[in-house]
């Protein structure tokens, strides 16, 4: 049940808990709820965005006691018994979206009446903060509040998968100060990463539990670190198209290369700062199961590679080769141009100041009138390619996030990092997990609204869709995302995708953080659990 | 510049295959290739292919090769500048690049141009392809129609530390992108979503004339001959230091060709490259013939479908290759003669090669299935070449690609089974069209199409188009000569799903009533010497059976999807056969 921000029993006498001023005394998710924000706005009174305001009166009534009822107890006491250790569940848990432009960030606050609040924060990264937000500072702020609510409680931190739009924030600084040096501090009881992260893959033999498929898991492993060297490159290659190939291609190619890049710091720190490393895979232990007395989380998502074969019909083809080719590849490109930076230099075995034909003689750089039609042309499509390649890695690593539902006395709550089909396929191939899905409460859009991260066959599972505003359990959806970042409208590749967003709107209580306001720092849900 | 000075073909040094293909002695396996001759700039730079070796990926715009000009009338090897370069300059040296390139790109036009029987243009306007031959460091290759241009990368080796694979050495690699700029002339609308069997044409037919191209090449047999015996210990014959003269029957049988001789070759080659061409002739020479494979659902992802057309037609080489060598020499004998076995290899690709390009006149402008394919080639094959007693090429077609489950589209059974059925040339009306503008003419031939649209069972609600009017003259072996006019029109119909029911086809049923739907048909007609129509090969655009599956097909795949268009391109295709990428039907 949502109750407004009573919910939070966090002692912090800075923090004022705001008044309700609608007619109902219920929350409003356009509400300012950050507590710097509550803290400025007292006086001035509550600004409603539309959206906020269209969902208010659902929000009303579901909250009904009406709805309570409506509940089968059967699947409560089905869920209470596969909570390990029977212990009581929290009394309620509070989701928090902070704004992190394009990125994600959701810190879940579970209130517990006997031990205390425990923090799980999915995600903390960004590559593109809105226009208003100060680029040097913004980052810091939201780690600065969600260290403030973690206080001296356990903090939990769960990182979908390795791109920078999910991880940046735990990026350490030389000099300590960073927002990852600042999570590291709250000594995170687990960290929770998908099978791929595990640092002792690549020299174990053996893949993750149950899987035995040594060598392809490595190559798999290789391949993404492959994919690293072909952003890199395609970043290099990017800046040296600049102004020489069409801008909006090049643009492109800088985001997805950037965001494509190694976080050696955030891996590192990610790897290290937990008490509990935890590597799951679809159908694994979370390693949330003591951490969260009462609830129940299951990893729907990244399957194994043995699991994905069983589903895929049989791959033909070895498409860890060909990333490794990719890499190889530009690197070459890259040092026989002279443009690699020295980190893009001697990977891959690869000398530096190669040339591809030391001997032969080259025209100026300026082409000749017989050439002058085309070499622009195979410069952009070059840039061309290239947006290709990353585009196409940029959806495997997607498909290493993890996906957790949480499900908490019959409410279920769905986390999917950036998941594609290719992710999903897996778990939506079996029946019970499609059941599972069915009465989902809230669903964190997968990959900023992109158009392939929610599959329709997920959402049409999802029976608390509706149209009416008003209908009770109604499904709330949350976007994390930054319009006129990532793909073309007239492609039907815009980020996020109209189509979806139009879709999500008519059928759920849908947020994005793009309507916080400038001076609010997240949008926080409360729901009440029995 | 005095005409009884210039030749009509000069050779030219080009690597037989790539260079991973070795010749007995170990050193590159190359060949020299007829090509015509023609006042050449620098590039070399002709009058259908223009080189500029220019690579996006380093800046470097390399010095074009300027091909000395033949000094008499019959061109000798003195004219090639390559061929006595050692291994080491063929590969070092980017102009050999280039000229490896300008002359597998003229043999294949040529190729098209011989069996068609007149010029063959590209699919850009414009007459010449611009060709890349180091274009970027990218393990691709492809054709960029807008660019109008052949794009080849390079890549550091995986394998051999210090080595670039150059995908422009690759003679099956130049050819498969060449076949793809003449095929999207010669039949635009193959690019168009259609039925899986389009979609798998396209990369098969590719695959199938770079294959074909590559095997008639003596020596590219041969090595497949060497391997085979090697393999199989066959080579008990004492082996001379050049290895064995002889080869034993044993090894000369269909299956034994496929998975030695064929396969034997495909291992050869340069196995990096299989990411680009995604080892077609190691795949399709193991692929098991049965009869409902194209029904597997594995099958229809359009690469493997395209391996399915590849492997009839390379199954059908083999037959009739295999049958050819029985009857040859000494029966009694155990071992035939190397090179004998070698030529009559090399004579039956080259052979087939023909048949399959001129099967693209015989085949409808859109929607071609393949059994259309079976009937076109059985049909132009018989025109232009009515005995086949001796290779008896058309028999093995219709078996091996039964094998496959193909059947021909057409069902007539006489003369020979699968033949497009002649029309009856006196149903029509002539009279009101001349037949000199009847050659050349697309509004005269429009002008007997209209005529005629009841007879030729046009769908009257369309738009209708004449997409080109192609007078040939077509040689058989014994240099018999056949003249046609090739006509190829299409129609399109624009309606909303639900006013399909109306013309009986039955759209998805999940399909929104007021999804835009366009509906082709189209036909290709065939006059002879004389005007009068011959054959009309038409996908009739209310054929309701074959529209209602193929728009159940389309919608399951996503065609109708925006940005649907933007995911069709060569480049992504061969992507995607790299990366085993799978499309699916749940974006937003």
């Amino acid at each position: 049940m949502e109750t407004p921000e009573k919910s939070v029993r966090h002692a912090d006498d800075k923090v004022q808990v705001p008044e309700r001023e609608t007619p109902t005394g219920l929350p409003l998710d356009g509400e300012p709820s950050s507590r710097d924000k509550v803290k400025s706005s007292v006086g001035r009174g509550k600004r409603v965005t539309p959206e906020a305001s269209e969902n208010a009166t659902d929000v009303a009534s579901s909250i009904m006691p009406a709805d309570e009822n409506a509940r089968p107890p059967a699947r409560t006491e089905a869920v209470r018994k596969r909570s390990r250790g029977n212990a009581r569940p929290p009394e309620s848990l509070t989701i928090r979206s902070y704004q992190v432009g394009f990125g994600d960030c959701f810190l879940l606050t579970f209130a517990y009446a006997s031990s205390g609040d425990r923090h799980v924060l999915i995600d903390f990264g960004s590559t593109g903060l809105p226009k208003h937000s100060d680029r040097a500072t913004h980052m810091h702020r939201v780690a600065d509040d969600i260290v403030r609510r973690v206080g001296s409680e356990q903090l939990a931190v769960v990182a979908t998968h390795r791109h920078r739009d999910h991880i940046s924030g735990f990026a350490t600084a030389a000099d300590r100060k960073g927002t990852g040096d600042k999570i590291r501090a709250c000594k995170p009881r687990v960290v929770v990463q998908p099978w791929t992260e595990d640092p002792d893959l690549p020299r174990n033999s053996k893949g993750p539990r149950g899987d035995t498929s040594g060598p392809r898991v490595r190559g798999f492993i290789a391949a993404l670190n492959s994919m690293h060297t072909v952003a890199g490159a395609a970043l290099a290659e990017a800046k040296r198209l600049e102004g020489r190939a069409p801008f909006g291609l090049v643009r492109q190619l800088a985001f997805l290369g950037q965001n494509n890049l190694e976080n050696l710091s955030a891996v590192n720190n990610l790897m290290t700062m937990g008490v509990d490393q935890r590597y799951v895979h679809f159908g694994s232990e979370s390693g949330l199961e003591r951490f969260l007395p009462g609830v129940t989380t299951h990893v729907l998502g990244p399957p194994t590679l043995r699991q994905s074969d069983e589903i895929s019909t049989q791959r033909q083809r070895d498409p860890d080769e060909f990333w490794h080719l990719q890499a190889r590849a530009q690197t070459f490109a890259l040092n026989a141009s002279g443009s690699g930076t020295p980190e893009s230099r001697d990977t891959d075995g690869m000398s530096s100041s190669e040339e591809l034909f030391p001997d032969a003689a080259r025209l100026a750089s300026e082409p000749p009138p017989y050439a002058r039609w085309f070499v622009p042309r195979i410069r952009a499509l070059r840039a061309e390619q290239m947006l290709e390649i990353v585009r196409a890695l940029d959806d495997v690593l997607n498909n290493t996030s993890v996906i957790l539902l949480f499900e908490i006395a019959g409410r279920k709550f769905l986390f999917p990092g950036d998941a594609q089909l290719e992710n999903w396929q897996y778990a939506l191939s079996k029946p019970e997990v499609r059941d599972l899905l069915r009465d989902v409460d809230f669903y964190k859009v997968g990959h900023h609204g992109s158009l392939n991260a929610t599959p329709k066959s997920l959402w049409n599972l999802f029976e608390k869709r509706s149209q009416a505003d008003s209908a009770p359990d109604r499904l709330r959806t949350a976007v994390s995302t930054l319009s006129g970042r990532h793909g073309e409208e007239d492609r039907g590749t815009e980020v996020p995708r109209q189509k979806l967003v139009t879709a999500l709107r008519d059928s759920s209580h849908f947020t994005t953080t793009q309507s916080i306001a400038a001076t609010d720092l997240f949008r926080e849900f409360t729901y009440e659990l029995d | 510049m005095p005409q009884e000075q210039r030749g009509r073909t000069r050779p030219l040094t080009i690597i037989a295959q790539d260079p991973s293909v070795k010749a007995r002695d170990g050193s590159i396996l190359r060949a020299s290739v007829e090509v015509t001759v023609e006042e050449l700039g620098p590039g070399p730079w002709g009058h259908r292919v223009q080189v500029i070796d220019s690579d996006a990926s380093t800046g470097a715009l390399y010095e074009p090769l300027t091909l000395p000009r033949p000094a008499h009338a019959i061109s000798t090897v003195a004219d090639d500048p390559f061929s006595a370069a050692s291994d080491t300059e063929l590969l070092s040296n980017p102009k050999f690049h280039a000229q490896n390139v300008y002359a597998i790109i003229m043999r294949t036009l040529r190729r098209f141009e011989h069996a068609l029987g007149r010029r063959v243009s590209w699919s850009f306007r414009g007459h010449q392809l611009k060709v890349a031959p180091h274009a970027f460091a990218d393990p691709n290759a492809f054709y960029s129609e807008k660019d109008q241009a052949l794009l080849f990368g390079y890549f550091p080796s995986s394998t051999v530390e210090g080595d670039t694979v150059f995908t422009c050495l690759s003679h099956d690699v130049v050819a498969h992108e060449t076949t793809h700029a003449l095929l999207d002339g010669l039949r635009t609308r193959y690019t168009d979503p259609s039925s899986p069997d389009q979609a798998a044409f396209h990369e098969g037919f590719a695959d199938v004339v770079a294959l074909l191209a590559v095997f008639s090449l003596r020596g590219v047999v041969e090595v497949g001959l060497d391997e085979a015996g090697g393999r199989k210990g066959g080579g008990t014959q004492s082996a001379s230091e050049a290895g064995p003269s002889t080869v034993e029957r044993a090894h000369l049988t269909t299956d034994m060709l496929l998975k030695s001789v064929l396969f034997g070759v495909g291992e050869q080659m340069g196995r990096e490259l299989s990411t680009i061409r995604g080892d077609s002739l190691r795949r399709s020479a193991m692929l098991t013939p049965s009869a409902d494979i194209l029904k597997r659902p594995e099958f229809i992802e359009p690469h493997r479908r395209g391996e399915v057309f590849v492997a009839a037609i390379m199954r059908t080489f083999a037959e009739t290759w295999a049958a050819r060598l029985e009857s040859l020499g000494d029966r009694k004998s155990r071992r035939v003669d190397r090179e004998r076995a070698a030529e009559e290899g090399a004579i039956i690709a080259d052979y087939m090669l023909t048949m399959v390009i001129r099967a693209l006149d015989y085949m409808p402008p859109v929607h071609m299935e393949f059994g259309d394919f079976l009937s076109a080639v059985l049909t132009a094959d018989v025109e232009t070449r009515p005995d086949d007693e001796r290779y008896q090429f058309r028999q093995h077609l219709r078996e091996s690609f039964k094998a496959f489950g193909v059947s021909p589209a057409s069902p007539v059974r006489e003369p020979e089974a699968g033949l497009w059925e002649p029309v009856d040339a006196t149903d029509f009306l002539y009279d009101r069209t001349h037949f000199d503008a009847m050659q050349r003419d697309p509004d005269e031939v429009f002008r007997f199409i209209w005529e005629n649209r009841e007879q030729l069972r046009l769908c009257d609600a369309a738009y209708s188009r004449v997409l080109s009017v192609r007078p040939c003259l077509r040689l058989n072996p014994d240099g018999f000569a056949l003249r046609e006019t090739v006509v190829e029109f299409i129609q399109r119909l624009d309606v909303a799903a639900d006013e399909l029911s109306g013309f009986n086809v039955f759209p998805p049923l999940d399909m929104p009533p007021p999804t835009r739907v366009s509906l082709y048909g189209g036909g290709t007609l065939i006059f002879d010497d004389y005007g009068r129509l011959k054959y009309a090969v038409h996908n009739r655009l209310l054929s309701a059976e074959r529209q209602t599956r193929r728009l159940a097909h389309l919608w399951k795949f996503g065609a109708f999807e925006q940005g649907a268009a933007f995911r069709r391109q060569f480049s992504s295709l061969h992507r995607a056969r790299a990366t085993g990428e799978i499309s699916v039907h749940e974006r937003w």
